[in-house]
């Protein structure tokens, strides 16, 4: 293709975000929603306090319906898979038609789940297709620089979730270098002193989450 | 074809799957619709395609022929074949466009020309769609879903392989392409075709851009990258009318167009496909005259015959509309995507009077036409058994150094049984063409 613009890189890079907002968070739901079975029915106030969304919910109940299928809640994985499909419709002449589709099934996935009997479990299929989805583009799309802005979108909505989430700084660390590669490769304008502090920032221990998810929302120049 | 039906569900899961849809907006809301398929493929033997296409490649010469000569020379005005009334007061004349030659002279580049098959067996053209005429991707996937679904079909069938119609378009934008990307401009994912212009972007390779993307610097256009690079583009497949196409020279409060577009097109600088001002050709009221362009350009009778139509703003054809009101079925020139259509017999007394009072103070304004009893094409009825629908087709025609006809096309159906009209936007659907090779 060789020609990417302002908004195409920009929804190439959303398209990246998105996906991996619903893939990593729609894990965490799973592992929230099975401590709240027994260990602990309020946990969601938690989840939201970690992820960084109101708690609007009330109910465990309301929580476990909401979060996942309320399309009039902009944080829901709803409304974050359709922010995803609404990246990716304008870019299927960059990421082709097969891998567009898998997007769509994901949707498909969630609307059947909010309408079968077993939520959690037919949510599964909305994880392999956005995995199906991953794989379509490392497979099908030729061109390495649409790639590449994908995967650092995918890398740092990553990199903000695990930081959020307060998950290991190991796992941290791995997904810092990662969406590093993408970052020189995509070619997109960042803040190189906010990598320079970063980068001095990672040899720490234990990681300072909060104060590194604060610069790295500065990294990207929009 | 019981293979074809049995995997109807299939077949529409896979497109709706791909995202072949298109947009309708509902009181004020945007929503994607899936475009419903039916199985049973409307089948043209090779004899019938030859003919066709005879016709269809006669009656698209002679257009282009018109519309280089009337913003050119205008020879069909002071020859007396068509009143100049017809011209000057068409929508689709535009000014800036006279005396501007597109690249290799060429104006309707792709053509939808839409017929229907009477019961006596003859076609007839319906209306000729030369500016944005949409459609052909629709069958372009279905046939590769269903080639997949139900192989045996085709491989008895003998039908003629249609998907290559992205090679075709692309030798059309290549061959009158100054310099430059080719690009697909589309006013943006929230237009009715937009699965459209995405789909033909990604097989033709051309960009598809919303035009925020590209600048014109010194007549010429150039696409903007993200690191700020230009390349130049070449030809431009607008998928935007005319009015909108550039605010410095159409309409000025228009946001979708290319400020400055029209000055690089008519400095030979960019192909614009197809070109600017071609509403003149595919008016409803000038569509009475392409027989008779056809004549006068290229010396022969026209192989396909129109729908009988009178123009009330000719005396004699005003006394047999207001004679045969109740037989007849009349358009509005100004109209398309099936609006403006008002059959006869299907007004209360009230109403007819008042259209009549109408169409006697804005002759020029309808048309009327005869109301052919085309074909039923058989469609799958929603309890399964086969159902017969009233069915058009939508041929395409592309010009490049020739003229070609692709060999399928869309068959656009109506789902209400008493309805004439097959428009997308009016709940119809579509059928896969089969044009065989024997």
């Amino acid at each position: 293709m060789g020609i990417i613009t302002v908004d195409k890189s920009d929804h190439l890079f959303w398209l990246g975000r998105y996906t991996e907002r619903v893939y990593t968070t729609l894990k965490y739901y799973f592992q929230s929603a099975d401590k709240m079975i027994d260990a602990n029915p309020e946990y969601y106030g938690e989840f939201c306090r970690k992820i960084g969304i109101p708690n609007a919910y009330g109910t465990r109940e309301k929580f476990l319906r909401a979060y996942p299928f309320d399309e009039t809640d902009p944080n829901s994985i709803i409304s974050s898979l359709n922010r995803a499909y609404d990246n990716a419709i304008v870019m299927r002449d960059y990421i082709g038609t097969e891998t567009m589709a898998y997007i769509q099934l994901a949707i498909d996935d969630i609307h059947n789940a909010k309408n079968g009997s077993a939520a959690l479990a037919d949510l599964m299929l909305t994880l392999d297709h956005i995995l199906a989805f991953w794989g379509c583009v490392n497979d099908m799309i030729d061109d390495e620089q649409i790639r590449n802005i994908i995967k650092l979108g995918k890398g740092l909505e990553r990199l903000d979730l695990y930081l959020s989430l307060d998950l290991p700084d190991n796992d941290v660390r791995r997904e810092y270098r990662r969406m590093k590669q993408f970052l020189a490769k995509s070619k997109l304008r960042y803040d190189e002193s906010v990598i320079n502090t970063v980068d001095n920032m990672m040899t720490d221990d234990p990681l300072n989450h909060p104060n590194l998810k604060k610069l790295l929302r500065n990294l990207i120049n929009e | 074809m019981k293979e074809l039906i049995k995997n109807a569900e299939t077949i529409n899961r896979l497109l709706a799957r791909y995202g072949v849809k298109f947009g309708i907006y509902k009181d004020g809301t945007f929503k994607e619709q899936l475009f419903p398929f039916d199985p049973i493929p409307r089948i043209i033997s090779n004899g019938e395609f030859q003919y066709l296409e005879k016709g269809l490649k006669q009656r698209v010469n002679a257009l282009n022929c018109f519309l280089s000569d009337i913003y050119g020379e205008k020879r069909i005005v002071r020859d007396g074949v068509i009143p100049e009334e017809f011209i000057y007061s068409a929508k689709g004349f535009l000014p800036p466009c006279d005396g501007v030659t597109p690249p290799k002279n060429i104006y309707s580049h792709i053509s939808g020309i839409d017929l229907v098959q009477s019961k006596d067996d003859n076609w007839y053209i319906l209306e000729d769609n030369l500016r944005v005429p949409s459609g052909a991707s629709y069958p372009m996937i279905a046939r590769e879903l269903q080639r997949r679904s139900a192989p045996d079909a085709f491989s008895s069938n003998s039908v003629i392989d249609n998907r290559n119609y992205a090679d075709m378009l692309k030798e059309v934008m290549d061959y009158v392409n100054t310099g430059g990307i080719n690009v697909i401009l589309s006013p943006g994912r929230y237009n009715a075709a937009f699965f459209e212009h995405s789909y033909l972007a990604e097989k033709t390779g051309a960009v598809l851009s919303t035009g925020k993307e590209i600048v014109c610097e010194n007549d010429r256009l150039y696409y903007i990258d993200y690191l700020g690079r230009k390349q130049r583009v070449g030809a431009v497949y607008r998928r935007i009318s005319d009015e909108y196409l550039d605010p410095m020279t159409f309409y000025e409060d228009s946001v979708i167009g290319i400020p400055h577009i029209f000055e690089a097109y008519k400095k030979g600088n960019v192909a614009l496909l197809n070109a600017p001002g071609n509403g003149v050709a595919d008016d409803k009221g000038i569509y009475y005259f392409v027989p008779k362009m056809i004549k006068y350009y290229l010396g022969e009778d026209a192989i396909l015959k129109n729908a009988p139509t009178y123009l009330p703003y000719y005396e004699d054809d005003m006394r047999y509309v207001l004679d045969k009101f109740d037989n007849l079925v009349i358009k509005d020139v100004a109209e398309a995507g099936g609006y403006g259509v008002v059959f006869g017999s299907s007004l209360s007394k009230e109403k007819k009077e008042a259209f009549i009072q109408l169409l006697k103070s804005e002759p020029r304004r309808f048309i009327a036409q005869e109301v052919i009893d085309f074909y039923d094409l058989d469609i799958l009825g929603t309890d399964g058994t086969q159902v017969p629908r009233k069915a058009d087709l939508r041929a395409f025609v592309l010009t490049d150094g020739e003229t070609k006809v692709w060999p399928s096309g869309l068959t656009r159906f109506s789902r209400n049984p008493d309805s004439f009209i097959v428009n997308s936007s009016q709940g119809g659907g579509f059928k896969d063409t089969w044009v065989l090779s024997r």
